[in-house]
């Protein structure tokens, strides 16, 4: 691993990270590393993906933030990733990431959630830009796409890291209100001060994405 | 809390709960406006639907504290007997409506259409009229569409 | 139900024989129309009338025969028509003023059509549906109108003095030796009994149908302007002051019971007046609607769910083979289901929600010992009584003031929930506006019973049907509804409204049978749009449609050469070979009219017909499958529909009928999951939206009769077959569960 700018004052607690994981790679060579947290057993979700990469992954590649990141241009919904409902889709024209040019996203979504309706909401409630799509892209692959800046709205390292610790819309995650049914939706699976710590913490330590596990 | 608002070009002051309440309540039930019609409370029918700030909005998913400052138009704003918006014009050239219930979020989401698409297609109706009309008025609908937008070219609406 | 309640009758002089003329006709009973359809099959006379359902209109029967209670004259010379059937997108009023028009010689612009309320008009103790209003008022209300006209000719003949002969009316003017009064000037007169105290004079022959100015002419509806300009008309509008908002608890799981709430956190929320707990649903009653619901969210009710009912476990009560039989149809023998030239294939339907966009809901006012309620509903009278009984008031102590309705296919001939209504505010002491949430709606809905189909049939050697057998099991759709009384389900042996379109139009097949299973389900299930119209026809069109297809037949001739000759086959014959010639129907790959996948192409048609009601109704549609996707991009309907009052109109419930057929035949279904009917919101409930709807409808209309014949339902009828026709010709398959998807 490219152990490269790495803080010396947490190389022993590194070392001692990667132990771990070598020692989970070695006992499970299925490991399905391009989507922790799906599929993967309790004991995996611990060894393998207790990094910082991972833990911010988990989050990033959780179903309801991956909606939001179609492949297609077409929005899902719910944890089972259904097409949003009305035959919703990336608009052509205007703004396209807010929908149809009359029936915009903002139609229904706000910038808050609705418990009234269960109509989730948070500001600039919009599809990513297609050259941010995750959907059905390894974790490898997700991360190599938001640190391009080619891919990512031509930002930098730095602002990525503000953009993904403090972006409302991202932050919502925690926070997605109760649907139609008045059942609250499901939050991530790592608490929000430890993502933002994981995500921090992983840039200062130079965006280091690890190889796919074999 | 107090809010205030423009509502079919009239200022307008409401004293509401939390603010949270949707605007949709507040204009039938404390305005006393029942053109804005509930038919599922939960954004998916569009029998809502008004204008804020000229943009079609599910009002039973919009919480009223945001109305605050703007401009909202309901059907009853849309026009008048005397002065009919184009669409409204053209529904009744049309005879869509048959129970009329879901008609006003109709012809509020086609009045914002065709602002922003003054001569939709086909394609472009479908895609941005998505409420939902258990009677089936959709095939008159697409026809009084197109015979607005032919209205607003001869005839622009004044509002 | 036997109606001891006549409306008070206004001092007149003696009864003479036309008042009688008025009074309910057809000596039935006072169960009223639906009676027609309580007997069952067991003997020819029987055999008989339960023919008669299917093809002949009941008669109106209402209570209250005097003019006066249906118009109303105003100052400004309008008329007021208080119409018993009410108004639900369907055109009753627009038809109404129609035909008031023609005899009473006003214009449309001056009638006015409202609901009647019971304490101030006709109570109709039936309902609103059936597709009735116009055809089973086509008679008595222009003799009502034509007798009033005649009533004001002769009070303006003594005032003015003119002989009657010498007068003409025009426009609600009365003119004669060179004198003229309005109708206002006649009726509004200083005498306190007013038009009461006129003589009734014999009922006047009615105008030739060629005579008619507004009859068959394509009137504008006249309740655009306030559908079109917001105006509040509809129940949900509905105010009184004073008014608090309440919603209820009722069930999620389907079969449970109330068994305790607690309500302590709700009792002392923000804004809420009262949270009641009756014998089986919780009201919670607040200064608002928002309050109320979030009140609604800290109450915990306990309740007894003694099982939880699966999709599968309703599939396994629904079934042919399940329940009660009845025969409804038999001609010539019974078919071998093991005979080894016996083709057999089983259809379905699901569980069908009504999902009007318009809630059910009321506001009552429950004060002094009188009730009054407004609501939207098609049983006006019905409701009246259920409600005065549950308050323990005389009937006539309760006033029901019905509405527009935001659509009722049905749903609203069950509106028990003003019982509800007025028991809260009975409880309150104040005026209750009470609506259910669009999940009680999907949940708490009378659905369309699912059904489950087996079709049987064998062709003889010249390739027609020698056999044709329709084997079908249903819910409820008449049995156990409010409309009918206790005593019906017992006289019942088959559940009527079920039959619609179940028995085999194709007389000339030498055995043809039609054999019902009736099951209750653990929910409530009943009147849809058209009943077991669709459902049926999908099973029966689409088998014959296969039939022919083994026959090597075009399906067109496969159907001609097995209808009769009597009255209806004629006529079905005409609709099915005019939307034949109109849309140019082939089969595109010909006579032979195979189409594999060597065949295959990305468009077809499929031609589908149905009798309801005695209204033939053909349809073929054009179908294109795209990306998965079943499109209808045309249809083309014949409508046999008797004397269209309003053209127009017949055309829009025409356009209405093919799109919520196509919903209801690729996107609805209801389903249960856990024990709970679901989904419970638009969009998870998929429904036709403007993008399914097919770019072009042409319509065309066959007088076929000499009346109005009913017109909301018929047209459903093949939309589903028709669709299933085409997608088999496109891929080969022959889809046979709606709604239906291709692999």
């Amino acid at each position: 691993m490219n152990q490269q700018g790495m803080n010396l004052h947490t190389l022993p607690l590194r070392l001692a990270f990667f132990a771990l994981i070598s020692v989970g790679f070695a006992e499970e060579p299925a490991a399905k590393a391009s989507s922790p947290g799906s599929n993967s057993s309790e004991e995996e979700r611990e060894t393998v993906h207790d990094t910082d990469f991972y833990k911010m992954m988990r989050v990033v590649m959780h179903q309801r933030c991956v909606n939001c990141h179609p492949s297609d241009h077409i929005p899902k919904q719910s944890e089972d990733a259904h097409p949003h409902h009305f035959g919703i889709k990336r608009g052509q024209t205007g703004q396209p990431n807010h929908g149809a040019k009359a029936t915009q996203c903002s139609t229904c979504h706000q910038s808050e959630n609705n418990d009234f309706s269960g109509v989730p909401g948070a500001p600039e409630w919009s599809l990513a830009p297609h050259s941010m799509r995750w959907e059905g892209l390894t974790a490898q692959e997700i991360a190599a796409s938001f640190l391009d800046p080619k891919r990512n709205g031509g930002r930098d390292h730095d602002a990525v890291m503000h953009h993904m610790t403090e972006h409302p819309l991202v932050l919502w995650a925690w926070n997605p209100g109760i649907n139609a049914a008045g059942i609250p939706r499901e939050k991530p699976p790592v608490e929000k001060a430890e993502y933002i710590k994981a995500v921090k913490t992983w840039f200062e330590a130079g965006a280091i994405i690890p190889p796919a596990a074999k | 809390m107090k809010l205030s608002f423009t509502l079919n070009d009239r200022p307008t002051e409401v004293q509401v709960d939390t603010g949270d309440e949707p605007l949709l309540w507040i204009l039938r039930d404390t305005l006393s406006l029942k053109g804005t019609k509930f038919g599922c409370g939960k954004a998916a029918c569009g029998a809502c639907t008004l204008l804020v700030d000229g943009e079609a909005v599910r009002s039973c998913s919009y919480a009223v504290k945001f109305a605050e400052g703007k401009s909202i138009t309901t059907i009853e704003g849309l026009g008048s007997e005397e002065n009919p918006h184009p669409v409204q014009q053209a529904w009744i050239e049309e005879i869509v409506p048959q129970c009329g219930y879901c008609q006003p979020g109709f012809m509020m989401a086609t009045a914002a259409l065709l602002d922003k698409i003054p001569n939709p297609t086909d394609d472009d109706i479908d895609q941005n009229i998505i409420n939902i009309c258990r009677c089936g008025t959709y095939y008159r609908m697409r026809k009084a569409i197109h015979r607005a937008a032919e209205l607003s070219r001869t005839n622009p609406a004044g509002k | 139900m036997s109606d001891n309640d006549q409306p008070k009758a206004a001092p007149t002089s003696a009864p003479t024989t036309s008042r009688r003329k008025f009074i309910v006709r057809g000596a039935i009973g006072s169960i009223g129309v639906l009676a027609l359809g309580t007997y069952v099959f067991r003997n020819p006379i029987r055999r008989k009338i339960l023919g008669m359902v299917e093809t002949t209109v009941p008669p109106y029967m209402g209570s209250g025969t005097e003019p006066n209670l249906w118009f109303e004259i105003t100052k400004d010379n309008g008329v007021i028509l208080h119409s018993p059937k009410v108004e639900m997108g369907q055109g009753t009023f627009t038809g109404f003023a129609q035909m008031v028009a023609d005899e009473l010689d006003v214009s449309i612009a001056q009638i006015q059509v409202v609901a009647a309320a019971t304490d101030t008009g006709i109570v109709d103790n039936t309902g609103t549906g059936g597709s009735l209003s116009v055809a089973s008022l086509w008679v008595p209300l222009r003799e009502l109108a034509a007798t009033m006209r005649e009533m004001l000719k002769i009070e303006a003949a003594n005032k003015l003095g003119v002989a009657l002969g010498d007068l003409s009316t025009k426009d609600g003017i009365i003119s004669g030796g060179g004198s003229s009064l309005s109708y206002a000037d006649i009726a509004l007169t200083k005498s306190a009994a007013g038009v009461t105290a006129w003589t009734i004079p014999k009922t006047p022959k009615l105008r030739a149908l060629g005579d008619y100015k507004h009859i068959g002419s394509p009137t504008p509806r006249i309740d655009l302007v306030p559908k079109v300009f917001g105006h509040p008309i509809f129940g949900m509008d509905a105010e009184m002051p004073g008014m608090l908002y309440a919603v209820v608890i009722r069930p999620e799981h389907v079969g449970a019971s109330f068994k305790s709430a607690d309500t302590r956190k709700a009792d002392s929320m923000p804004g809420v007046v009262k949270v009641l707990q009756m014998d089986d649903w919780v009201g919670v009653i607040a200064e608002t609607h928002t309050q109320a619901l979030r009140a609604q969210r800290e109450i915990t009710v306990d309740w007894e769910i003694p099982k939880i009912w699966t999709e599968t476990g309703i599939r396994e009560l629904l079934q042919v083979g399940n329940g009660t039989e009845m025969v409804t149809q038999k001609e010539g023998d019974a078919l071998d289901p093991e005979d080894k030239n016996t083709v057999s294939l089983a259809f379905s339907s699901p569980i069908g929600a009504h999902a009007q966009i318009e809630p059910n809901g009321a506001v009552a006012s429950v004060k002094d010992g009188k009730a009054t309620i407004i609501l939207s509903t098609q049983v006006i009278g019905i409701t009246q009584k259920l409600v005065a009984k549950a308050l323990g008031f005389k009937t006539e102590k309760v006033n029901i003031i019905p509405t527009f309705l935001g659509g009722g296919f049905g749903r609203r001939l069950n509106t028990n929930h003003a019982i509800q209504a007025a028991q809260m505010s009975e409880a309150v002491g104040k005026p209750v506006k009470y609506f259910f949430t669009r999940k009680e709606e999907f949940q708490h809905d009378l659905f369309r019973p699912p059904t489950h189909h087996i079709m049987r049939g064998r062709l003889s050697e010249d390739k027609r049907l020698d056999s044709i057998e329709h084997h079908y099991a249903s819910g409820d759709v008449a049995i156990n509804s409010v409309m009918l009384p206790a005593v019906a389900n017992k006289i019942l042996g088959t559940d009527f409204g079920a039959m619609r379109g179940g028995n085999i139009q194709y007389d000339r097949i030498p055995n043809h049978r039609s054999v019902q299973w009736h099951t209750t389900l653990p929910f409530a299930t009943s009147w849809w749009r058209s009943l077991g119209l669709l459902a049926n026809t999908f099973a029966i069109e689409s088998f014959v449609d296969e039939m022919a297809i083994k026959a090597g037949k075009d399906p067109v001739t496969f159907r001609l050469e097995q209808i009769g000759h009597d009255d209806i086959g004629q006529r079905l014959k005409a609709v099915i070979q005019k939307a034949a010639d109109e849309a140019g129907y082939t089969d595109e790959a010909g006579s032979t009219n195979i189409v594999g996948k060597e065949n295959q192409t990305d468009r077809a048609m499929g031609l589908a017909a149905s009798v309801d009601a005695g209204a033939p109704c053909a349809h073929v549609v054009e179908v294109t499958i795209k990306n998965g996707a079943i499109r209808v991009e045309k249809v083309t309907c014949v409508f046999d529909c008797g004397i269209a009052v309003n053209p127009d109109q017949v055309r829009a419930q025409c356009e209405g009928c093919i799109v919520m057929g196509i919903s209801a035949s690729l996107h609805e279904k209801m389903t249960l999951i856990d024990g709970q009917l679901f989904p419970t919101i638009y969009g998870p409930y998929d429904m036709a939206l403007m993008r399914h709807t097919p770019k072009e409808i042409d319509i065309h209309l066959i007088q076929g009769a000499d009346k109005p014949l009913p017109v909301g339902e018929p047209p459903l009828g093949p939309i589903a077959a028709a669709i299933g026709n085409a997608v088999r010709r496109i891929t080969g398959q022959r889809l046979t569960d709606l709604p239906m998807r291709v692999s």
